[in-house]
């Protein structure tokens, strides 16, 4: 059964190998700028290729498509596509056209470079191939593939002591994260004989499950909470973010954690809440679990955010707290909480990837990422401060910014008949407001006179100052006008939920 | 054959010796073994649950189980790779010296 092919995937691969030899031949013919050419051109590729998709998937009348490779499922592996995935797949693409445009000028004093695009390429095909998977095979492939080629460009910079450190710390901590996931899975494979998604929705018996289904819970919780930086697993986030080079700190911050938070929606969605009823006290200890993470997570990440004197350090503490925020929406378990969820997923890739990239182009300029030496700052380099402020108050969740619209949703959702979660709702509140107090002091700092006149330091390059520009103005038209992203999220998270039966029905006959 | 619940108890030792050696081991390499001692125990769990439904082998968790031989040699690739490195920063394979990032 093959109704379609991933198109953004099979674009994201070969242009991994094509720009790696590209690459390779530029250093020995001399400079060159062919490699940087071909990621953009790939990438186009890939944003079209999921239009692509999007469209044929909206035609279908399940609004599911499958595409198996080898044998039929359960035995093959396969691809199944609805329009979370599609959702997924272009938030990935989308932030990735940016961090590679932004990388042209951040990345051109280092050497490997081939490597270094080839990679990026590899690690957002394998993000894509997480979001298109249908059976859980396919997914631990590409899940290692977007994991390996990522701890790579976390420790690029190997000549440097901080990336080689945070680096180790990343892979051990989310290698164990993988393998947990991993024996997570195993379980369930020994519960259902298969590990296609659907085929585990309905063929565990779950009557006779009991602790094993939550041990797999667990294993499975603790693997992709890791990833997503869910505390307390998120110990290695706060030092890998910094130590990366920024377009990479900006695609790690803004889309491979919310990876893991896919993953995680992913399976809780079509294996265990279903069936949850079956178990006992089922539904109400997976929620509350995902609840008291999400409280964990976003208090701790904002605390501990506001001890930071490191921009790219608090940044990342803030993405902590923003995953937080996110798991407030699956707790509360309906489509209007998913719904925030996903958009805040789109919202947040935009805003933090700015955040990051704005704040990358200062590093770039004074060589500290201090926020005491980046006093007055905003005097020399007024585009790249006004995109970061825009960023930061999109992220503190002021009106008029895409930020305010997704929070407004996922606190509103835990409030609606039937959750009765008010509590989140309050702590949510809080910590949003309570979150100003680290932003705002940034922006004081930038737009305070400086203290002595320096005639060096001038506006970022205009390489880097136009993926930063689109951002910043597509962060105040999605707060305007948040309706068309709103509706893809929304068809996104009606599809996990309503579109269950057709999503299992597709595979099983 | 042995019944499924003897390869569960050894899928549950390796785990935790694997787990013990990542939290408490301060060489770097052994670090790294104890991550693959667990990915083995995973693998071990596969085997065991593939005989377990149709009576002969189910082919789905062998061909699984090979595939992730092989991504294990790739992460203790790069990991092996990172303590080179960082053995030429550091000068020590002690993890605990690797402590200069603050919380």
């Amino acid at each position: 059964m093959s109704e379609f092919l991933p198109y953004p995937l099979i674009s994201l691969l070969a242009g991994a190998m094509v720009v790696l030899f590209a690459g390779v031949l530029e250093e020995r013919l001399g400079q060159g700028r062919t490699k940087e050419a071909l990621s953009v051109i790939f990438i186009a590729l890939a944003l079209i290729g999921c239009l692509i998709l999007y469209k044929d998937v909206t035609s279908q009348p399940l609004g599911v498509m499958v595409l198996s490779i080898g044998a039929e499922p359960p035995l093959g592996a396969c691809f199944e596509i609805d329009l979370l995935s599609v959702f997924m797949t272009f938030s990935v693409v989308f932030l990735g056209l940016f961090a590679v445009v932004y990388s042209f000028r951040y990345m051109e004093h280092d050497t490997r470079l081939a490597e270094y695009y080839s990679l990026l390429l590899l690690m957002m095909a394998g993000m894509v191939g997480v979001a298109l998977a249908g059976d859980f095979f396919t997914f631990f492939i590409f899940w290692e593939l977007m994991c390996i080629s990522s701890y790579v460009l976390v420790a690029f910079r190997r000549e440097l002591w901080g990336p080689i450190e945070a680096g180790f710390k990343y892979l051990t901590m989310s290698a164990l994260g993988g393998v947990l996931i991993f024996l997570g899975m195993s379980l369930l494979y020994g519960m259902a004989g298969n590990v296609n998604f659907a085929y585990m929705s309905v063929g565990i018996d779950w009557g006779t499950a009991g602790v094993w289904a939550y041990l797999a819970f667990i294993l499975l919780f603790l693997g992709f909470g890791i990833k997503a930086a869910i505390v307390p697993m998120h110990t290695w986030l706060p030092d890998a973010h910094p130590e990366a080079p920024s377009p990479i700190s900006a695609m790690l911050s803004g889309i491979v954690i919310e990876t893991g938070l896919y993953g995680l929606v992913r399976i809780l969605f079509v294996v265990f809440l279903p069936n949850a009823v079956l178990l006992p006290r089922g539904p109400e200890t997976f929620k509350y679990v995902v609840a008291v993470f999400s409280v964990l997570t976003m208090t701790i990440g904002n605390i501990m955010a506001l001890l930071q004197k490191d921009i790219k350090r608090l940044l990342a503490y803030s993405s902590i707290a923003q995953v937080g925020y996110m798991l407030v929406g699956v707790a509360s378990g309906t489509t209007y909480g998913l719904l925030g969820c996903f958009l805040h997923v789109f919202n947040h890739s935009l805003m933090k990837g700015l955040a990051f990239l704005a704040s990358g182009a200062m590093v770039y300029r004074i060589g500290t990422r201090n926020l005491d030496e980046m006093k007055g700052l905003g005097h020399y380099m007024p585009v790249t401060t006004m995109a970061l402020a825009i960023s930061l108050l999109g992220l503190g969740g002021v009106p008029s910014t895409n930020g305010f619209v997704s929070k407004f949703i996922l606190f509103g959702s835990a409030l609606a008949p039937g959750v009765n979660m008010w509590w989140l709702t309050l702590i949510g509140v809080l910590n949003s407001a309570f979150s100003m107090a680290y932003y705002l002091p940034i922006i004081i700092r930038l737009i305070t006179k400086p203290a002595e006149k320096s005639s060096e330091l001038k506006e970022a390059p205009i390489l880097m100052l136009i993926p930063m520009c689109i951002m910043a103005i597509l962060i105040i038209v999605f707060g305007i006008y948040p309706r068309p992203v709103l509706q893809l999220a929304d068809s996104a998270s009606k599809a996990l939920i309503e579109g269950l039966q057709g999503y299992i029905s597709k595979v099983i006959p | 054959m042995l019944a499924i619940h003897v390869y569960l108890t050894a899928v549950l030792f390796l785990s935790l010796i694997g787990l013990y050696s990542m939290a408490f081991k301060r060489n770097m390499i052994r670090i790294l073994l104890g991550l693959e001692i667990i990915l083995n125990a995973a693998n071990l769990s596969f085997i065991a649950f593939s005989a377990r439904f149709t009576g002969q082998v189910d082919l789905l968790g062998q061909s699984i189980v090979v595939m992730s031989i092989v991504l294990g040699g790739c992460v203790v690739a790069i990991g092996l790779s990172m303590v080179l490195n960082a053995y030429k920063h550091y000068k020590t394979l002690d993890v605990r010296e690797l402590r200069r990032l603050k919380w």
